[in-house]
């Protein structure tokens, strides 16, 4: 039974397309893709630039074991993602912590997506007391949040799932 | 037909059954995480530029219903009698009340590695393997409580204090507002540590492990605690009828919030429909 929504079709099953969705999911994967590429090219600008020097991009830098684990922070590029600074390349054993900025300035990580922290150093040691001493992060290539090159997000959207 | 969703605590054990055995068959087909992937994929934070759909936004309440809505269709799909029970934790408030038991969710994670090994949910049934997760870690994961540092789950007044403010969001939109319904709801406080955490930020953070991170979906706790919010926002609009979801209308071209907030007659990504049209889902549910 199709039970509409203001004319909408929320309850309509068989009449949603997969079209919306696909374009909508495009959308956000295409978001993210930006978010990861970021990060992906973060050592390629980083490269790229002059030799560095202390300065702003460098402050809060860090470089350390916690708990056993390795990491390591840079700010990285200002490409407009946020609104506050630039964007930090953080990893944790070598593979990419995700960070996000809250508009109070503080910090959020994938790991821990309710709670923020003054600084990125403070949110990344508290995604690594939440990973514990046994697992790791999973890495966000590029090719994991880029929607054309994942399933999830193209090869089996039409066909069930979430949809419109 | 109107359907009703029922506080998890008085459903039968057939209705444990059927609603768990639904969620597993989902996740077999591959279905389950593809909700996992979108709710990862929404996140936007507010200090980040673009388009805040899901979290530290208005439409934190209409974007949680309709996704809420499209699990229940997929459960329905497989079978129709289920629909998504809500979780009272104003009521139920232990590690070991419901829906913490082996008929439905399991209990908490082990000491260990937090991995949750009771319940249809636990690794080693084999029928719940993370695949779109944070972490390398292929089981459900579970601090209930927060054993390091202990915390409660919000109470009775914690949540009527978010009940009682009859507007329902104010500008800039976002998780700094200090007023309205919708954050007082969503739980973004200020400072750091434990007071911070308030009412929906602090249930995912008492569950913790999966819960916590931006997969908290592959614990189906989360649909049990979506519903919970979804039925304060019912009774948020009974109890002040005279107001609505907010904005009404676009931030202009000035605003810090044009293009970043959805406003009440703009489509609501990934749905095809806006808040205003999600405002009364009344003919679809109600609430036992």
């Amino acid at each position: 039974m199709a039970v509409g929504v203001g004319g909408v079709a929320v309850g309509a099953e068989q009449q949603a397309t997969a079209e919306p969705v696909r374009r909508s999911r495009r959308e956000v994967a295409r978001g993210l893709l930006g978010s990861a590429a970021v990060l992906a090219m973060a050592p390629v600008v980083a490269a790229s630039r002059p030799l560095p020097t202390a300065g702003p991009a460098d402050a809060g830098a860090f470089d350390e074991t916690y708990r056993g684990r390795r990491i390591q922070g840079v700010q990285v590029s200002d490409t407009g993602r946020t609104l506050v600074d630039g964007v930090w390349q953080i990893t944790v054993d070598g593979r990419p912590l995700h960070l996000m900025r809250r508009a109070d300035g503080t910090w959020l990580s994938i790991i821990d997506h309710y709670t923020s922290y003054r600084t990125p150093l403070e949110a990344t040691r508290a995604a690594v007391d939440e990973l514990g001493p046994h697992r790791k992060l999973r890495d966000l290539a590029p090719g994991r949040f880029g929607g054309e090159h994942s399933g999830v997000h193209t090869g089996e959207g039409g066909q069930h799932g979430v949809r419109a | 037909m109107v359907y009703v969703r029922k506080d998890v605590s008085t459903l039968t054990a057939g209705e444990r059954r059927r609603f768990v055995n639904a969620l597993l068959e989902l996740k077999r087909r591959g279905e389950y995480d593809e909700f996992v992937r979108l709710h990862i994929d929404v996140y936007t934070a507010d200090g980040e530029n673009g388009l805040r759909s899901a979290h530290m936004a208005p439409s934190f309440l209409p974007w949680h219903r309709r996704f809420v809505l499209e699990l229940e269709r997929a459960l329905r799909r497989v079978d129709s009698s289920v629909t998504v029970p809500y979780w009272d934790w104003t009521r139920n408030r232990k590690a070991t009340s419901v829906p913490w038991t082996k008929d439905l969710l399991g209990g908490n994670g082990r000491r260990s590695d937090r991995q949750v090994t009771t319940g249809p949910f636990a690794y080693a049934a084999g029928h719940w393997t993370i695949k779109e997760g944070v972490t390398d870690g292929r089981f459900l994961t579970r601090d209930l409580g927060r054993a390091a540092a202990p915390i409660q789950l919000p109470t009775k007044s914690e949540l009527q204090w978010a009940l009682a403010d009859p507007v329902y969001d104010v500008r800039p939109w976002n998780s700094t507002v200090r007023k309205g319904f919708r954050n007082k709801l969503e739980g973004w406080g200020s400072g750091s540590g434990s007071a911070s955490w308030l009412n929906h930020n602090r249930v995912h953070r008492w569950v913790g492990g999966a819960m916590l991170g931006g997969a908290s979906v592959n614990d189906p706790v989360f649909w049990m605690h979506h519903a919970f919010l979804d039925l304060q926002w019912t009774r948020w609009q009974r109890a002040h009828r005279s107001h609505r979801y907010l904005p009404a209308e676009p931030p202009g071209a000035g605003d810090a919030q044009h293009g970043r907030v959805v406003a009440r007659h703009e489509k609501l990504p990934p749905w095809d429909e806006t808040p205003d049209q999600l405002e009364d889902l009344s003919r679809i549910y109600r609430y036992g």
